[in-house]
């Protein structure tokens, strides 16, 4: 291997240097932080039943403004929040707005027992064994995504939220779609 | 710089050839001519020496260089140094902001450590370049060497130029007494015995042994970028999967994003006894073993979390311990933890009518999903809600404060003899401490005094004792990562342990000049040596043989 | 008399033997001058005597090391005590090899000295055979720890030939700057050496003086869950406390020299397992051994190394640089083997990966990555002779750091209790 298969041999080294260890070092500076989605970021997919029994996806409101929030009987600030997000589900409905209420993995009768009690109208997705919810990296309860039409996150919302502080989101959400 | 590369000989070598690759003379002109030769890679050039670099030639060069090489290695190491200073960020299980950690825990140099990324070391762009650096100057350097070396190695002149011989760091010159011819014979006899082979040509004489070993470090090499290229592959998403299951003892538990499913059939803990113990240790409890008896399901239908009971199939059982994992199918579970806060699962309760004192059930109530419906002797039992952590809250209703069967209470309807038609509400509490602690009995006020539900006995009380924690581990790049760590082995073996050793010797009428040359062991060189020329009949100390100086 | 007693006396028997081996060495070697004449037979005979008594001793200290191994159940190498006292064997196993091939008496000289100071360094941890915990219950504990031992051994007796090697060539005589500070390096590689002891005489001293002072010391502390959480604990100290641990107050403590409380406190950042009271072991240590230093200078009133350097004239600075490369390059395949693929081997079956960044594992890659600059060095001109036994030495100084200090400073899976 002399002479005229020289500059291809090299050539050919550096490519796969250049492919791999800039995938190498590419992988380093734009890893995943290992933590909640980011706005920008597409949400996990999931399919999760509702309390009334459909299977529903977050794939299946893909062009429509979702307001996705994690909530628990047991946290106080999501108990609080729920009748809010009612409020706002009445008002923008016809907007196009969704709302869906991933449950926290709690008991059958607690979450009906909840949401009887509450008037909830909007789907109460049941989450099983926390699996939802750890593909999503919670770390607090509430935390609330607002996804855009396009499938991709505008916001992610930390611990309970007013009308007001829901109202301000959803009205962006509308806005692009 | 211009460099004349034609030798006396006749043979026109590549730019950067040191030796003449026909005769072996030195074709360095200003060298002094007492000087030990240079004998790297035979004399070679590297493929890489060119009169004329492009530009691709630099970098190539660059890459080429043991110098560079060598400078990385030493980069690297302070660098790895670096990271050993605090803990890695990847030693935290939490996903919580580390940046106040390291502050609080270690003061301004914390906060700079991880400020710096330091306390990401092992993942940070830098490290990782310079491991991509030490890749390429692997695959460079070899591929600048081991052809040449190859060659030259190859089509070795048998008769070498006399300043190469005297050149060389081990060297002899003396007379022959008697037939030049059978004092040869006698040399290659003793160097045959000790196992070299000996190729004889117009007078002169090359013993050769061990040869293989000069591509020791080579294969090391190939052994190593085999090894760095599976680590690379390792970061396939597809080929790689690390995640932790947490299983209470008695439950199945779905694998995260696959249709696997692992039951946690019995933990077992197991602690040394005193007996076992040294003295200071005893009264300690010191871990024996820990132990998931583990079963492995497959899901054939009914997976996904919406779609209510998984059909599941076993395919694997195994008693998972720290020292061995459950594997099937390039799945593999690792004890990694456990805990023993013992978790309420279910009781089996009585009820008992107080007027007559009879005594009605058990029935089960599971603490987690748990019947609605309960028909009991005469007595039927609605449960209408459920807490796991009851509390009453700011409003003053009753709440639950967590998810998990800490204070589970219990609101039934109950209807049947003695009662209201129309049902009568009664709190239970399982746990005794909760019984008291909210006071039952006056929170059912007047049914207390005609029925009460209760457990009898801790045989019917049903808790979870242990929790385990595995790792669920999937990684199809290993097996390349043995089979480069293996090659590079077997290089590191065969370069180290084996030397090679050649032997030239021309006889000039009644003169034999003699160069030996190794690249490792010149004692065992000299001895070897020494022993030839004894045979022939010239018995020489070893020592003398040596040509000084700190040569390769 | 059960296996365990027996194991101890072998240890002992071992211990005396290779103290009278090196006696017999230093009689070879500094003992030629008053020979009657023939330097060489003496040097021959005693040291042909000094090379039995010491594989006497490699043969007792064998038998302890079985013994003990069938007394207890497992092979002892899983706490500090056991591992150094392999480590110490290891090294007698690398030096008898390396004695084996190039039959230089001087070399023993240097590496039974080596071998009694590891040695006795292991005494100092406690001596009790401890059951094992679930995570060293494998039988490549015995694989691992073993090979890696054996390389780390080679690697030293190839420092021990290196710093011969140095003792032989740096000029004693030249008033010049370069021969002044390679005297002053080489003197400051003997300090080092002289240290080790003073930390076994201080350690010594203290305990057969019964010595005790106690701490309560808090600790910050963050559990897997995130949580920050504080522990009190008592620290006990068995030398008197010149470094107190960090954010604690004294119990009590004997008073030593009148004085009864410490002087200063440990900084924040030294974090290992009791942290303190070894940053006070190493304080005592490089007292006693200063003490020891000046005492020897004081003696012969010259640099230590101009002591040796006349006893080593008589042989090869080449031979000594080969040896010293030969036994590195014998143990750095071995090396590999053990303290990496081994080791890589053991965690991917324990830890579920082969490779976590563990300090202990960082420390073994640091001094493989030093050893292969080192070879690759070896390939060039220039980096012969002086310059490589200097990389011996530093070398050294690494394995030492990653066996001893790692578990000092640093916190990780490999931390063993420890003064």
């Amino acid at each position: 291997m002399k002479g005229a298969a020289r500059k291809p041999v090299q050539i050919l080294i550096f490519l796969g240097v250049l492919l791999l260890g800039g995938y190498a070092i590419g992988k380093t500076l734009f890893a995943s932080k290992d933590g909640l989605p980011m706005p920008g970021d597409k949400p996990p997919e999931f399919t999760l039943s509702t309390l009334d029994g459909r299977t529903v996806s977050l794939s299946d409101y893909e062009g429509k403004p979702v307001v996705l929030n994690f909530w628990g009987s047991f946290c106080p600030p999501c108990v609080k929040e729920m009748p809010e997000f009612q409020r706002q589900y009445d008002k923008w409905k016809s907007e196009g707005l969704e709302v869906l209420a991933v449950n926290l993995s709690e008991d059958n009768l607690t979450v009906r027992n909840f949401v009887a009690g509450k008037n909830l109208t909007y789907p109460i997705l049941r989450d099983v064994d926390k699996e939802t919810e750890r593909r999503y990296r919670l770390r607090s309860y509430p935390t609330t995504f607002f996804i855009r039409p396009d499938g991709k996150l505008e916001e992610v919302y930390q611990g309970g939220m007013t009308e007001q502080d829901i109202e301000e989101r959803v009205l962006k959400l509308i806005e692009e779609s | 710089m211009f460099q004349n590369t034609k030798c006396e000989c006749g043979h026109q070598n590549p730019a950067g050839t040191v030796l003449c690759e026909a005769c072996g003379r030195s074709l360095d002109e200003g060298g002094a001519a007492e000087e030990l030769l240079e004998m790297r890679y035979d004399g070679a050039a590297r493929r890489s020496q060119k009169s004329h670099p492009s530009v691709l030639d630099r970098i190539w060069n660059f890459f080429s260089s043991v110098k560079i090489a060598v400078y990385m290695i030493v980069i690297t190491l302070i660098g790895a140094s670096l990271g050993t200073i605090y803990p890695q960020e990847n030693t935290f299980l939490t996903t919580q902001d580390l940046g106040d950690y390291y502050r609080d825990t270690y003061g301004l140099s914390g906060e700079i450590y991880y400020a710096l990324g330091l306390s990401h070391t092992f993942e940070s762009w830098w490290f990782v370049s310079l491991l991509v650096l030490i890749g390429t100057s692997l695959v460079v350097c070899s591929l600048d060497r081991v052809l040449p070396l190859y060659r030259a190695l190859n089509k070795q002149q048998i008769r070498k130029h006399e300043s190469f011989l005297l050149r060389q760091r081990a060297a002899y010159r003396g007379d022959i007494e008697g037939d030049p011819e059978a004092w040869t014979d006698r040399f290659e006899q003793a160097a045959r015995k000790r196992r070299y082979k000996v190729i004889r040509k117009d007078g002169a004489l090359l013993a050769e042994k061990h040869r293989f070993s000069r591509w020791g470090p080579y294969i090391n090499h190939i052994g190593l970028i085999v090894f760095l290229l599976a680590v690379l592959a390792r970061a396939v998403p597809a080929w790689q999967m690390d995640q932790y299951v947490t299983i209470p003892e008695g439950d199945t538990v779905r694998i995260e994003d696959t249709n696997y499913f692992v039951k946690n059939e019995k933990f077992t803990v197991e602690f040394y006894g005193d007996e076992e113990l040294p003295a200071e240790l005893k009264g300690t409890l010191r871990a024996k073993l820990y132990r998931t008896d583990a079963v492995l399901y497959e899901c054939r239908s009914g997976c996904t979390a919406a779609s209510g009971q998984p059909e599941l199939v076993e395919v694997a059982r195994h008693p998972i311990e720290v020292n061995s994992p459950l594997e099937y199918d390039g799945l593999k579970l690792y004890q990694f933890d456990f805990d023993n806060k013992a978790v309420l699962r279910e009781v089996k309760p009585v009820v008992i009518d107080k007027a007559t004192g009879e005594t009605y059930g058990p029935f089960t109530l599971k603490m987690r999903d748990p019947e609605t419906t309960f028909e009991v002797g005469p007595y039927r039992l609605e449960l209408k809600q459920n807490f796991m952590e009851f509390a009453i809250g700011e409003d003053g209703n009753p709440i639950t404060k967590s998810r998990d069967p800490k204070a589970p209470a219990f609101i039934f309807m109950v209807y049947g003899p003695g009662l209201d038609e129309k049902g009568e509400p009664y709190i239970y509490f399982p746990m005794q401490k909760d019984k008291a602690a909210f006071s039952q009995d006056k929170l059912n006020a007047a049914i207390a005094d005609r029925l009460e539900i209760k457990v009898n006995g801790m045989e019917n009380v049903s808790f979870v004792e242990y929790t385990t924690f595995l790792n669920v581990r999937k990684d199809l790049a290993m097996p390349y990562i043995w089979v480069g760590l293996g090659i590079s082995m077997l290089g590191l073996v065969m370069g180290a342990y084996w030397h090679h050793r050649r032997i030239w010797l021309r006889v000039d009428g009644s003169r034999a000049t003699i160069g030996a040359h190794t690249n490792k062991n010149w004692y065992g060189m000299r001895a070897d040596l020494a022993a030839a020329l004894k045979a022939a009949g010239n018995e020489t100390d070893p020592k003398s043989l040596d040509n000084g100086g700190n040569r390769t | 008399m059960n296996w365990l007693d027996l194991s101890s006396s072998a240890f002992i028997a071992a211990f005396f033997l290779y103290c009278f081996g090196f006696l017999f060495y230093v009689m070879a070697i500094a003992g030629r001058k008053w020979s009657h004449g023939d330097p060489a037979g003496h040097e021959r005979k005693w040291g042909r005597i000094a090379f039995i008594v010491s594989a006497l001793g490699l043969a007792a200290q064998l038998t302890f090391f079985f013994t003990r191994w069938i007394g207890q159940g497992h092979i002892p190498v899983s706490n500090m005590y056991e591992f150094m006292t392999f480590l110490g064997m290891a090294v007698m196993l690398a030096f008898v090899i390396i004695f084996l091939i190039y039959r230089k008496p001087i070399l023993g000289m240097f590496a039974l000295p080596l071998v009694i100071i590891i040695i006795a360094y292991a005494s100092v941890f406690p001596q009790e055979s401890q059951p094992l915990i679930p995570a060293l219950n494998s039988y490549w504990l015995k694989i691992h720890v073993t090979t890696a031992a054996l390389g780390e051994a080679f690697l030293a007796v190839g420092f021990a030939a290196g710093l011969l090697h140095l003792l032989r060539t740096v000029d004693y005589a030249s008033k010049e700057k370069s021969a002044r500070r390679e005297r002053f390096w080489v003197e400051v590689t003997m300090f080092m050496l002289i240290v080790a002891v003073g930390f076994i005489i201080s350690v010594f001293s203290f305990r057969m003086a019964g010595y005790e002072a106690e701490f309560r010391q808090e600790t910050a502390d963050v559990t897997q869950a995130g949580e920050a959480v504080s522990n009190v604990e008592t620290v006990r100290y068995t030398m008197p406390p010149i470094v107190q641990p960090f954010n604690s107050e004294l119990l009590h403590a004997d008073a030593f020299l009148g004085v009864d409380e410490p002087l200063l406190e440990a900084p924040s950042w030294m974090n290992g397992i009791n942290a303190g009271r070894k940053l006070n072991t190493v304080v005592w240590s490089l007292l006693t051994g200063a003490i020891l230093y000046g005492l020897l200078r004081l003696a012969f009133r010259k640099q230590l190394g101009a002591v040796i350097h006349p006893m080593t004239t008589d042989i090869d600075p080449d031979d000594l640089d080969e040896i010293s490369y030969r036994a590195i390059a014998i143990g750095f395949p071995i090396f590999t083997l053990g303290a990496l693929i081994f080791a890589m081997i053991w965690a991917q079956i324990a830890w579920s990966r082969f490779w976590g960044w563990d300090p202990k594992e960082v420390w073994a890659l640091i001094t493989w990555l030093f050893y292969s600059a080192y070879l690759h060095l070896r390939l060039s001109r220039g980096w012969h002779g002086k310059r490589s036994s200097w990389l011996t030495v530093i070398g050294f100084v690494i394995i030492m750091f990653t066996l001893i200090g790692v578990n000092l400073v640093i916190a990780g899976l490999h931390s063993y209790a420890g003064v």
